[in-house]
This record gives structure tokens, sequence and C-alpha cells, in this order.
């Protein structure tokens, strides 16, 4: 007798994930008269979008001539023009009706009587160019609980939970050039809850898995489920990625105590005018810190580190005592640091104690992963695409779709703030419909031979001996992805962190797993672990590649790469045998006059800071009174920002 | 730090006696640090469910001397029982299985009317509600999910009772389908049609179970009992049966 036994179902449509964009993704596949299959690891609605912080951008929610074009170019400034223009014309277009799409099911904001549109945030901020951005009571639950109804009010979605895709299965289409040459069919799921494999028969496949934080866990604020799962699964299917290497880092996350390692504690502005990094001695290693970019502030962590002058737990020190200790400005910092980031300000003062809380003492701090800008290789429908340039579907995988995190293309180098939970809506609305669509068309039957060898495999999975823990593997992967592809890396370290996939990988074929059918969490560890590493070899090939610093990457040993050369972005595919290949395509730039104007404003910046650390102390509290008191008005709030976000990195603001 | 860990395999339950050794001095763990350390080093296949870390998701919630706790947020303390959550049905060791309870609520979410004006204010107790984050501690203690299981645990059905397919969707409610309901019923977009199907629902799912039940706990601090229940007890007025009025 097998150790696992095989249920079969057809569908049209398979979408892989269940959070922001999973849920719309199957819920207009439905709409468009498909059947469709969610598969979730996580209960439904359980992911990044639940535990963010609920801001949306809305287009010309705060401003009439908010216009698409502007949001678009908006979005490509900020993302260094690693971005696909058509992906970002299509995010300006759809901003508004994908955030109407979540009202009908349930989202409710504040509503600006007078403009008769959602309430926008008070301020346009940071690296929006206008007042676009939208907040909710709950933050991200209010938006769990749209994904939630979505999947569970539609009848035509069956979905799955506690249920892992394995592995999509893809036939050879025999198609002439003009169309690709492999089409998806389907894909094997593992359903720990009833003990099954289910072999799935579908002419398409939306991936709306999420991102690959958890490779750096427990050094992350996102949920434990980002193991890369989509990332792996399409690149096995033979399908591209694109800016792997574009991990973004959140710079002031928290050290200690373990409880709250990895959450979220400040962003560089809310370090305020007089906030500084100090290393274990007690040293300056930068200063002016709300005006850097989170990639100078990680490196400057992480260089500390390296010298042997970090912190016990691998950071350094955010010290703002000195905002706090000014006679005038002081009350109006706190002010400001408890209201601009409240939930981080909530886990600082919870982990670190009351004198933290008061910023009497300094915070350890260490960076953390928070959102990955690459993804699968996608048209501005989500569809898989090859080739030069934007991408050509014709070069891709027919029936592969992709959307939220999963999907690369949308921003590049660096992401704008409130801009996931639009990405999320609008391009899993897209790729539902695309994907309904391909459904609509697809005649050929698919052969069940071609799902026979990885049933095969799988099943020989349940009972594999060898003495290895995935669990202990995925620590020791863990462990090393922060050294050598983490918030910093060398070319010696990416290298190293090649040669030990290459035995990681021979160690995952002795991990045991019992034969229990139910829950099997041995089996769980070492299917989530295999994408781990595929994820983790992918981003390492891509890094390899970008041999200088740019948005979410950092070279210690390369230069930065100006705004001024050709921007490219990577691809990375994997061959038949398992090894990865790179290659860069060519981006178009910024109309220079952009360019010159945005090297001007940062040269003014850092000028501004070297004039404010030199006046006289009395007149430095008086002026930065006078500046609080401009930012925060009469209601006393700062305006709040989201971890992320451009306005919590200026240096980064006038990208976008 | 002495704990003792509930696992369960192939139906058996075994308790487990894990030492969890503080990382940094005067450490006061979670009790979902104690159970990935327990992973980490003496438990590798330990079977449970966690997410954010910072009381958001939803999932990790496990029993902690027999009540259900949010495990990222919860402190362990000298002497800890930690076992599955007891209202739902076990997979693996401290993972149950929750998708019955979701289940039951298909077909009964719509409210709103195509075409609606979307720029209405919700009001205050709609937020209130949309507050929950789906732990399912409110699930203890509840007489109206017990009769799920013929008035008692899962783990304890009388004999001549199967447990019921938690792919079918549970037939009878708890607080938070009652909550998913209410949130209909006060929000602005919702028919007057809509409001009356979603206490009909609520009717079905055996609301009647609530009259004169003291009342449910909230997993992250909602008023169920006067924003949820009461509220639903009230609307439905004449069609319960006499209680406690």
């Amino acid at each position: 007798m097998m150790a696992i036994d095989t249920e079969w179902r057809d569908y049209d449509v398979i979408v892989v994930g269940s959070g922001g964009a999973g849920a719309q993704a199957a819920s207009v596949a439905a709409e468009e008269g498909a059947r469709v299959l969610v598969v979730s690891k996580d209960p439904i609605g359980c992911s990044d979008t639940k535990i963010s912080e609920g801001i949306a951008t809305v287009r010309a929610s705060g401003a009439d001539d908010d216009t698409e074009e502007g949001l678009s170019v908006n979005l490509r400034m900020g993302g260094g023009d690693l971005n696909v223009a058509a992906i970002t014309d299509a995010f300006a277009e759809d901003s508004q009706a994908g955030y109407d799409r979540l009202r009908t099911q349930g989202l409710r904001p504040s509503i600006d009587a007078e403009r008769h549109t959602p309430q926008s945030l008070p301020l346009p901020l940071g690296g929006h160019t206008k007042r676009r951005s939208v907040g909710h009571k709950n933050s991200g639950i209010a938006f769990g609980h749209a994904s939630w109804h979505a999947v569970i009010q539609e009848s035509r979605i069956d979905y799955l939970e506690d249920a892992w895709l394995l592995d999509l299965v893809t036939e050879e289409t025999g198609a002439a050039e003009s169309a690709p040459s492999r089409r998806v069919v389907g894909g094997l799921v593992y359903d720990a809850s009833r003990g099954l494999l289910v072999a799935v028969r579908a002419p398409a496949v939306v991936i709306a898995a999420g991102g690959l934080s958890t490779l750096f866990f427990p050094k992350t604020d996102t949920m434990r489920g980002n193991t890369g799962d989509g990332y792996a699964v399409a690149a096995r299917a033979g399908a591209e990625l694109v800016d792997m290497e574009q991990v973004q880092f959140l710079p002031f996350c928290l050290a200690s105590p373990p409880s709250y390692e990895g959450l979220c504690a400040g962003e560089p502005v809310t370090a305020s005018f007089l906030g500084v990094l100090r290393d274990r001695n007690g040293k300056i290693i930068l200063d002016g810190v709300y005006l850097r970019t989170r990639a100078e502030c990680s490196a400057a962590i992480m260089r500390a580190v390296e010298a042997g002058n970090g912190s016990p737990n691998g950071g350094a020190y955010l010290d703002m005592t000195a905002n706090k200790k000014q006679p005038l400005s002081g009350p109006y910092f706190m002010r400001f640091l408890q209201t601009c980031l409240p939930s981080a300000y909530n886990n600082a003062r919870q982990a670190l104690g009351k004198a933290a809380g008061k910023c009497e003492v300094e915070w350890e701090v260490r960076p953390g992963a928070h959102y990955q800008m690459g993804g699968i290789r996608a048209d501005e429908h989500g569809a898989a695409v090859g080739g030069d340039g934007a991408g050509d579907t014709a070069l891709g995988i027919a029936g592969l779709f992709a959307a939220g995190q999963a999907m690369g293309g949308v921003f590049g180098a660096n992401r704008l703030g409130s801009t996931a939970l639009t990405e999320n809506v609008v391009f899993g609305t897209r790729a539902g419909r695309a994907a309904a669509e391909t459904a609509r068309a697809s005649r050929a039957a698919p052969d069940d031979a071609a799902f026979a060898p990885l049933i095969a495999e799988t099943v020989k999975r349940f009972g594999q001996k060898g003495g290895e823990a995935g669990s202990a593997l995925k620590l020791e992967l863990q462990r090393e992805s922060w050294d050598c592809i983490g918030p910093v890396r060398t070319a010696a370290r990416i290298d190293r962190m090649a040669s030990l996939i290459g035995e990681w990988r021979t160690r995952l074929d002795r991990v045991s797993i019992p034969v229990h059918a139910v829950w099997n969490q041995a089996f769980v560890e070492f299917a989530e672990l295999r994408n781990m590493l595929e994820t983790a070899e992918a981003v390492a090939t891509a890094a390899r590649e970008r041999d200088g610093s740019v948005g979410g990457h950092v070279r210690l040993d390369g230069r930065n790469i100006s705004a001024f050369s050709t921007p490219y972005s990577t691809v990375v595919r994997r061959d038949a045998d398992g090894g990865y290949r790179v290659r860069r395509v060519a981006r178009p730039r910024q109309p220079l006059k952009r360019l010159v104007s945005y090297k001007m404003q940062e040269n003014w910046r850092k000028l501004q800071v070297k004039m404010l650390l030199m006046m006289p102390k009395g007149m430095q509290d008086k002026k930065l009174e006078k500046r609080y008191r401009a930012i925060m008005g009469a209601s006393g709030k700062a305006p709040e920002i989201v971890p992320g976000g451009a306005e919590g990195a200026v240096g980064e603001a006038t990208r976008a | 730090m002495k704990v003792e860990i509930v696992t369960h395999r192939d139906g058996e339950a075994t308790v487990v006696d894990y030492d969890y050794q503080p990382r940094v001095e005067g450490e006061r763990p979670m009790v979902l640090d104690v159970l990935l350390q327990a992973q980490a080093t003496e438990m590798p296949d330990l079977a449970f469910r966690y997410g954010c870390r910072a009381r958001n998701c939803g999932v990790c919630t496990v029993d902690i001397n027999d009540k259900p706790r949010i495990a990222c947020r919860a402190r362990a303390r000298e002497g800890d029982r930690i076992s599955p959550v007891a209202t739902l049905p076990v997979l693996s060791d401290l993972v149950v299985r929750r998708d019955g309870i979701a289940r039951q609520m298909r077909g009964r979410l719509s409210g709103g009317a195509q075409g609606n004006d979307l720029n209405v204010e919700a009001p205050e107790a709609y937020h209130d509600l949309t507050a929950c984050i789906e732990c399912y501690a409110c699930l203890d203690n509840c007489p109206m999910h017990a009769r799920n299981f013929a008035g008692g645990l899962p783990a304890d059905m009388p004999e001549g009772h199967e447990l019921p397919d938690p792919g079918e969707g549970y037939r009878w409610g708890n607080p938070f389908s009652l909550l998913k309901l209410q949130r209909i019923r006060i929000d602005p977009m919702t028919t007057d049609a809509g409001r009356e199907a979603a206490l009909d629902h609520a009717m079905d799912l055996g609301l009647d179970a609530c009259v004169g039940c003291p009342g449910c706990k909230c997993g992250v601090g909602i008023d169920l009992k006067g924003q949820v229940v009461g509220e639903l007890l009230a609307a439905a007025g004449d069609r319960l049966p006499d209680g406690d009025g």
C-alpha cells in the first residue's frame, strides 16, 4: 500500500495563496465563470496583507489633479527605473477600481464628505507626489476580512487550506514560434488536513503565494509562510524570475528580546533630526539618520558588525536621546515618535522597556527583511513572459500567472509606501481575469502521464530516511542567508552561498520523513526547505550579477550604481539540470532633467544636516521646535507613515 | 523553565516534558518561543501553527493550562501545560483543523446590493467587530459550538456519535460566525433583506443556545456578549424561546 493516496480533481483555474492577491484572483476568475480551486497553506486570508499597516494607495483620493501618468512615473522613479512601464501604468490605471472592489467585500474607510471619496491621509506622504494613501481602522486586519469574504462567499470557488502546492505540471505545446512552447496543465498539492495528495488538472494557475522573507527568519517582520514557494515552483516549471536580488530590508528592526526579534521598531525618519547610530563603543557610525536611505542605515550597521563593533545581537544602537533632551523641542519629538509609526513604537516600548520607550536610553536595532520586490517575470496581466525588454508572453509559459509579492516588475529596486495592498488587488484582479480567459480558450485535455513522475517522486518521500531534520536545516539556511545574501553582500559571500546550497541540496534527500499522511510536519518542513533553497539560489545568482549597490541590494565590495547609468534588471532562469543562469535586461532611463533635480535635492539635504548640527544648541532647539510644529500642526500628531514606505526614508523620497 | 507539551500522532496523545533554556538573562519567553526552541532542539518534527509573532494573524492559538491563548503573546510560566485547542479536532501535535468554522459561513455572507454608493461611513461598532483576528479563542465554553460534538469537546465524543466532517462546514455556529453576521447587519451597505437574512442565518446556526449563556470571551478583547450576541438576541426577540429574558 502507498503511504499516501492521490485524489484527482479538475478545475479551470488554480490560485495559490489566499491573501490580498490570491483572494482577488480567485473571486474575479469565478465571476468570469471559471471553476476555481484556491490552495492555501495558511488559513484563508492569513497573509502579509492581514498583518500589514493597512494603508492603500488610491489615486485621486486626495487631489483631483492626480493623473495616472503621474502615479506611474512616481513608481518608476521610486524603483530606480527597474520597473516595467506597462506594469506601473496598469497599477495607476486600476488603483481606484481595485480599491472599490475591496469595498464591495466589506472594507470600510473613513469618507471625505466634501470630496465624496475615501479619506486620504493629510499630507502627500514623502515619496508620493500627491495625497493618495488611505488608512484603515484595524490596519491590515480589515483587509484580511475582505480577503476572507472574497474566497468564502463565492460559491464557484472551492478551497483547500492547510494545503501546499508542491509543483506545477507542464507539457510541450508543440506550437509554432509565435506561441509558448510549454503550457501549464495543473499541479500537485499536499492536503495536510485530509492526508492526501491532490492532483489537479487545470489549464491556468495564478501564483499569489507571497514573498521570501522567511529565508532571513527571525530577522524579518513578515509572516512565517514566506518561504519563497511561488518563486520556487515557477522556477522549477521553467519560468523566469526578475530582480531577485532586490530584497527590501528595514534597517531598524528589533534584535532582542527573542520574542520581538525582527519586528519593526522604526524607520530612518522616526530617528528624527538628532538621531544617530552608534556602535558598541559608543562611536557614531552614522549621523543625520533621518535623511538617510534604508540601505545607507543598514550598511552602516552591518559594517560595524563586520568590524567586530556590533551590538551583542549583531546590530548597532539607534540613539535618539539627543532629541529627547532638548528643552523646547524634546516633548514635540516624543509625540512625533509615538504618532508617526505607532505600531513600531509600541513594539520597541514593549520589547525594550520603559526607559527605551522614553528615549532615555538607546535602542539596539538590526535590519530585517520586509518585502521582496523581485519575483516571477510577468506582463501587466500577470502572464509569465520571457525574452528581452518588458518581455514577451510567447516566450513564457502558457497558463502561468503571478500576482502580488510573487510577481516582479512592479516596484523595481524600491517600493513606495502603501503600494503593496493596491498591487495585490490590481494584479490579483488582472491575473484572475486573464487566467479565466486562458481557461476558456483551452481545449486540450492534459495527459495524466505528465503528472505520474511527480506523484511517484512525492509518494516516495513519505518514509524517506537519512537522519537529517528539515527544521534544523532551515535554521542553518536562515543563518547563512543572513550572512551571505542578506542586507549586505560581497562576491565572496554570494559564492559561498552558492556552494552551501549545493551541499544542502544533497542533505535535503536525507531528511527523515515518517510515513503518516495527515499533517506530516517533517514533510512540510522538507517541502518548504526545498523551496527556500531554490529561492536562495535565485537570489544569489541575481545578486552575483548585480555588481554594485542599488535599491535594496547593498554590495560592500562594489560601487554605488549611479542613477545616471543605464538601468538594467537581472533575469534568472533555472535550467532543466537545476543550475541557474542569469542575464541582464535593459530598462529605459528617466529623462535627465528629473535625475539632475534629484541629485540637487540630495546634496541640499546633506548640507541641511551639516548646518543643523553646527548650530549653537539653543538656536538648534528653537529651530527644531518650529519644524516639529510645522510637521504636526494643530493636531499635535505626526502624519502616519508605513514601514517600507518612501515617507519612512526621505533620503529615498525624491527619487519618487 | 520546565513545561509540558502535549503532542498528538495517529490519535495518541503524549505528554513531553521540555526544559526551556533562556537565551538571555532574565528572559520571559512567550509560549511560541518555547515551541520554536523545542522544535530547534529536541522535537524537530513538532507540529504547531504560527505566523506573524505579533498577535495579528490569529493562527497560533493553543491551550495553555486548558485555556485558549495566542501563543506569540502569552508569557510561558514554570509548569505550563501546552496542548492543542480543545474545541477543534486535532490533526497533529498542537495543530487543529480550523476550516469547519469558515466553511459553515459559505452562502451566508451576502448582504449588499450591486451599484451601492461606496462612499458611506460605517459606524464605529463596525470597526470594533473588524478587530477580530479569527483566533478562535471564543469557541471555548461555547454551548452553540459544542452542539457539533454532542454538547462536549471533539475529543470526548460519546459512543454512538461520529465526529462531523469539517470539510462540510459545522452545522452549529459560534461567536466568530455570529460576529461575521452581526458585522453584515451593521454595515451601511447592507440592504434590509440582507439584514434579515443575516439574522435568519444566526437563528439557523443556533442562536437560541445563547439564551441564558453567561457569555463568551474574545482573544483580542472584543465585547462579544454586548456587541454581537446581545444585539442579535435583541433583534431576534420573540423568535427565541424564553431564557433569562
